[in-house]
């Protein structure tokens, strides 16, 4: 009886071996991944290195001289590198605040019957092709900027800084009427919300004007590009941050709210520093996605290879590594084997690397927070 | 701090973290606004005699009888203007030197712009580019060019400390008290009936080829490209995305092999866009040769690795949603772990691992970078399957860079551009779309 129910011992083994060929068949098909990194960094450096070799790597990094197809030709990225950090950062300023707290409010603010419209916006912008936002900062954002170029900007200032102001001042005038003795506290209230409120329009009205006289001579310019690649950088930013967020228990919540914290003191003073880790791993995801980007920087930087003046001036054009290789290989590709051509590689190397490097490092800051929320 | 205080605090916080939620969705709104108002004009608009021409001489389309009799309305409405730069013509001829002098330049000027009106007068020789034999197809491009036989731009520099002030000029004023000033008034009040503009749904854009440089026709040639190029690229990464799912998900414990293979996983999702362009470029092109030059192969396969993380990444997580019961009750039925995955856990998984399929194909559609070195050409026509091994082909997101920059006519073919960048957004739309009601389905069902 015993032995019909088993298998023959052949069979056994035959069925082992085919386990074992089929486990060892899908490692190999899994590590295609470690293969193809491997490769993307051979083949990467391959071209790069007889740059380094030719022309050597001081000039590359600090001469802001990039006249590659002189006859004396001269390679100094250092205007394009400052053009990728510059646009880097003009995108993390207009990014980080604003994706951080959608998340927060996301995660902790909004009823789940709103979260269930909001986050469709988040996937919607994430799926946007990056070419479609290059052709919105090209064909409208340019020109309105061109056009009304300081007006634009003090309209976003105002947008910006008047809710700020206004939820700011509500809250300093409340402090202003407490410290006043209790019959004057109406009157103090509403003398401090005036002073101030006054002083901030005033401020605001001095800003706009400020902003409006600013020179904006041309459309395509490291503003527009910082922009744009601000909001192509949230959805990462907010949906990775909402993840660490939610990743906080719920203990430490009901904990804070439990020791009579409300709301926005549990979430600042308890939930984001606990999430501090993951938030800082998509800033850096958000931020690799600005630096990595193409053709939004291509279409609408104005690609120029030279440093502004001074450095922090967003309203000049500004080219980028990625926008470089990306110009510059229609025509270096003519001629490979030449500087020109390996000098391309030679950035997309340094890209490389930085992409690596901020990774790794991401990728140990989310590691961390997980080990954190449990 | 007083309750109350704190209160209002708590309060303004929650305000301004919905203000960035809306601050969010504005840009959304902002961004798609102007693409589907402006991306609707390619499909519909107001479609001039000249429109109906071309779609009746390149593709048999329309009714022949019914254009004749409106060419012989639009014939007798142009009639005067042609035969007014007719007879000024000859009077150029047969007039003094002056009289030349004053008006040959002026009248060379008018000439042309009529002709990019009207196109071609009766009776002259036929222009070799397709943008001269016919006239304005759009009545919104007509309107434009009729502006400009009406109006010459100047710029008044009378006041020495401003910049120069944009005036508009009647050009009529050049050829005043000769015979051609009755053709502006002509022009002015008849361009109606010299174009008959008609309001037409042209659906075809989508599958109509294009001619002379995207003046006229369609963008099926870019579409037929980012269909090749995303098939071509669903067909590497999505066996390798999803076996190397099946085996993190399934095999996979917590050994150091597993850990460096998520981290190479991560870091090809990190590496930007561009540097995949150029490895395909050394890699696939240069090394390998899978193709002489650029191809649609070598681009899908550029493509591929991108979205490898995508597929793989998604199509995990939807294995693992998989609940442990389905896997349990297999086992305890005596089933190998081999015919466990691939009766019970991949069936049960499979529209999780569609909706990774999908997403990733909304991705591969939308990407330029990686395409530009590898497979992407500016004009080109619609290949053929077979073709797709050893040929470059025109994709819509290279074509919108192209078209949008590098065109020698930028202004004038807004409206392909931005009927192209409408597909390709609604394209990436509809596809994440499926995506999330997909997701939605499935979630139900695990649920329930």
């Amino acid at each position: 009886m015993r032995e019909q129910l088993l298998i023959s011992e052949g069979a056994r083994r035959f069925k082992r071996l085919g386990a074992f060929f089929g486990h060892s068949l899908l490692t190999g098909v899994a590590s295609s991944s470690i293969i193809a990194i491997l490769f993307i960094f051979y083949f990467i450096m391959r071209d790069a290195l007889p740059f380094f070799r030719i022309e050597g790597v001081k000039e590359f990094f600090s001469s802001a001289h990039w006249y590659p197809s002189r006859e004396d030709a001269e390679f100094g990225a250092l205007a394009i590198f400052v053009g990728s950090g510059l646009v880097t950062l003009g995108a993390s300023i207009v990014a980080v605040p604003l994706g951080v707290l959608a998340a927060v409010c996301l995660s902790d603010i909004l009823p789940f019957s709103v979260r269930q419209v909001a986050k469709p916006v988040i996937e919607m912008l994430a799926a946007i092709p990056s070419v479609v936002y290059g052709f919105f900062a090209l064909a409208v954002f340019a020109p309105l900027l061109q056009t009304k170029g300081g007006s634009v900007l003090a309209i976003g200032a105002w947008i910006v800084l008047a809710p700020l102001a206004l939820v700011s001042i509500a809250v300093a005038s409340d402090v202003v009427a407490s410290r006043s003795p209790v019959r004057a506290r109406a009157a103090a209230r509403v003398v401090a919300a005036a002073l101030m409120g006054s002083a901030a329009v005033f401020a605001l009205i001095a800003l706009g004007g400020f902003l409006s006289r600013l020179p904006v001579s041309t459309g395509t310019n490291a503003f527009n590009v910082s922009v744009i690649l601000g909001i192509m950088a949230l959805p990462t930013i907010v949906s990775v941050s909402e993840d660490s967020l939610n990743a906080v228990g719920r203990e430490l919540r009901e904990g804070s709210y439990a020791l009579g914290a409300t709301r926005a003191e549990t979430l600042l003073k308890v939930v984001i520093p606990a999430a501090g880790s993951g938030i800082l791993a998509a800033v850096i995801l958000g931020v690799m996605r600005a630096v990595g980007e193409t053709m939004v920087v291509w279409m609408a930087s104005g690609n120029a290879a030279r440093i502004p003046s001074p450095w922090f001036n967003l309203l000049e054009p500004v080219r980028t590594l990625t926008a470089t290789i990306a110009g510059d290989m229609g025509e270096a590709d003519q001629v490979t084997g030449s500087a020109r051509y390996h000098v391309l590689f030679a950035m997309a190397l340094c890209l490389l690397a930085f992409a690596f490097v901020m990774n790794v490092v991401s990728e140990y800051a989310v590691r961390r927070s997980r080990r954190k929320g449990r | 701090m007083r309750i109350g205080t704190r209160a209002l605090f708590d309060r303004s916080f929650t305000f301004v973290s919905v203000v960035s939620i809306a601050f969010m969705s504005a840009a959304l709104l902002v961004l798609l606004g102007p693409i589907f108002v402006k991306g609707s004009s390619a499909f519909v608009f107001r479609a001039t005699i000249e429109h109906r021409e071309l779609m009746l001489d390149r593709f048999d389309r329309g009714n022949r009888d019914a254009l004749a009799a409106e060419r012989a309305r639009t014939d007798a409405a142009r009639a005067p203007v042609f035969e007014a730069l007719r007879a000024f013509e000859a009077q150029l001829d047969t007039a003094g030197a002056d009289f030349r002098r004053a008006h040959r330049g002026d009248f060379n000027e008018l000439a042309d712009l009529v002709r990019e009106l009207l196109g071609p007068a009766p009776g002259e020789e036929e222009p070799v580019l397709m943008r001269g034999q016919y006239g304005q197809t759009r009545w919104d491009r007509a309107r434009i060019k009729l502006r400009a036989i009406l109006f010459v731009e100047d710029y008044d520099y009378s006041d020495p400390s401003k910049m120069g002030v944009k005036v508009l000029r009647p050009r009529v004023e050049r050829f005043r008290g000769t015979s051609l000033e009755p053709a502006f008034a002509e022009l002015e009040g008849g361009a109606g009936d010299m174009l008959l503009p008609r309001l037409t749904w042209y659906w075809r854009f989508l599958f109509d080829g294009s001619f002379d440089s995207h003046f006229f026709g369609g963008i099926w040639p870019e579409m037929l490209g980012t269909i090749y190029l995303v098939i071509g690229a669903m067909l590497f990464a999505v066996p390798l995305g999803v076996a190397t799912a099946i085996y993190l998900a399934e095999y996979a414990g917590e050994s150091h092999f597993v850990s460096i293979l998520r981290t190479c996983i991560s870091s090809l999702a990190g590496v930007p866009s561009i540097v995949f362009g150029l490895f395909g470029l050394a890699f696939f092109i240069n090394t390998v040769h899978v193709s002489p030059s650029k191809s649609v192969l070598a681009g899908a396969l550029t493509l591929a690795l991108l979205v490898l993380p995508t597929v793989i990444r998604a199509s995990e997580e939807a294995i693992k949603a998989v609940p442990l019961t389905y896997k349990e009750a297999s086992m305890s039925l005596g089933a190998s772990r081999w015919r466990t995955i691939l009766t019970v856990i991949l069936p049960a998984a499979l529209p999780g691992v569609l909706t990774s399929i999908i997403i990733s194909m909304g991705r591969a559609a939308g990407e330029t970078a990686p395409i530009i070195f590898t497979a992407a050409v500016s004009v080109g026509q619609p290949l053929a399957v077979w073709q797709t091994l050893a040929q470059p082909t025109p994709a819509l997101p290279w074509n919108i860079y192209n078209l949008a920059t590098e065109h020698q006519a930028i202004d004038e073919i807004r409206h392909v551009q931005y009927g192209m960048v409408l597909t390709l957004v609604a394209l990436v739309l509809i596809l994440n779309l499926t995506a999330i009601l997909l997701r939605a389905r499935i979630s139900k069902k695990l649920r329930g």
